[in-house]
């Protein structure tokens, strides 16, 4: 069953406490959550297990193949950059870094197409550099909703800020203030 | 189950605060003056989480890490950054996969266990394989 609403999050340093703090009072979506975060595979599993923790949707590492669900977290695994097919098939690809990281935000959110019947809504959270910027402004372009974490709340604002200056940024927001707009935008299931 | 914790900071005053922190909370800490000393406590086993300053001499934060990358001695730890600086510089790129979190010195004692405890936690996960 395809997905019909599509949320995809890149996020770097600071990104364990800020995914728990975001996820936490979330109730089950109906969308897909895809999250980018600069990680090593000798962490990616551990990462997901500490969000499956608090979430209240189940997280686990994407995988090559798999079409993504509604109500389900996924976390791109380290070592590949991950492509999103036709918005719903996970791709994971190898290739050189992308803005000195893999999996790169950029990548995944490049990716993405229109989202045919329902929402798609980019998310740059707390990181050193500039990665998610381009992917953002795509997102945007392809008509999607776009929000940036904001400088009080971001461990290091980096990638929120050069997100943020695209001028393709819709809302930037602390992490809770985006977990609200997400209750707003997105219809809840169960 | 992992209690372990590194300070690899040149300040003893730092190092001495996070002691006495860690000792309230019952966790197992390692001393490290600088990043030499900090390489030779992982190559003799030392697995958890490393408080990581970025200022030191000879050996600054960034390059331990690539020196603890280029050796193989990064699976199994948890790395945080310690500052006194806003943000990090561009010598962190390249390095972001491998820097789980940025704390800004000063620091209070529930901030710093927050931290620790929770990526004690993600460590103390069991994986099926730990091979990559």
């Amino acid at each position: 069953m395809s997905i019909r609403n599509l949320v995809v999050i890149g996020v770097s340093t600071g990104g364990p406490f800020t995914l728990k703090e975001l996820f936490k009072g979330l109730p089950p979506l109906d969308a897909a959550f895809l999250i980018v975060l600069h990680i090593t595979p000798t962490m990616d599993y551990r990462i997901a297990q500490g969000l499956a923790a608090v979430a209240s949707m189940p997280v686990t590492l994407a995988e090559d193949g798999e079409q993504l669900r509604n109500g389900s977290i996924y976390l791109a695994p380290g070592g590949f950059h991950l492509r999103l097919d036709g918005n719903q098939k996970v791709v994971l690809c190898e290739g050189p870094r992308v803005n000195y990281v893999q999996p790169a935000v950029d990548v995944t959110m490049l990716s993405l197409s229109r989202q045919p019947r329902g929402r798609l809504i980019g998310i740059v959270l707390t990181g050193m550099g500039k990665d998610g910027a381009e992917g953002i402004r795509h997102v945007k372009e392809m008509g999607g909703i776009t929000i940036a974490q904001d400088q009080t709340s971001s461990t290091i604002y980096g990638m929120p800020k050069a997100a943020a200056q695209t001028g393709a940024v819709d809302y930037v927001l602390p992490p809770k203030r985006i977990a609200g707009k997400l209750m707003e935008l997105l219809p809840q299931v169960g | 189950m992992s209690n372990r914790i590194m300070i690899v900071d040149d300040n003893e005053y730092v190092r001495a605060s996070v002691e006495i922190i860690c000792s309230s909370a019952e966790l197992d800490l390692t001393s490290a003056a600088s990043g030499t000393e900090c390489l030779g406590h992982l190559e003799s086993g030392f697995k958890g989480v490393i408080l990581m300053d970025i200022m030191m001499p000879d050996m600054d934060g960034w390059d331990t890490i690539r020196e603890i990358v280029a050796r193989g001695l990064y699976g199994g730890n948890i790395i945080v950054m310690l500052t006194g600086m806003g943000e990090p510089d561009a010598k962190m790129d390249g390095l972001q996969e491998y820097v789980s979190d940025y704390m800004t010195k000063p620091f209070g004692p529930d901030q710093l266990l927050d931290s620790v405890e929770y990526y004690l936690t993600l460590l103390n996960t069991p994986v099926a394989s730990d091979e990559h």
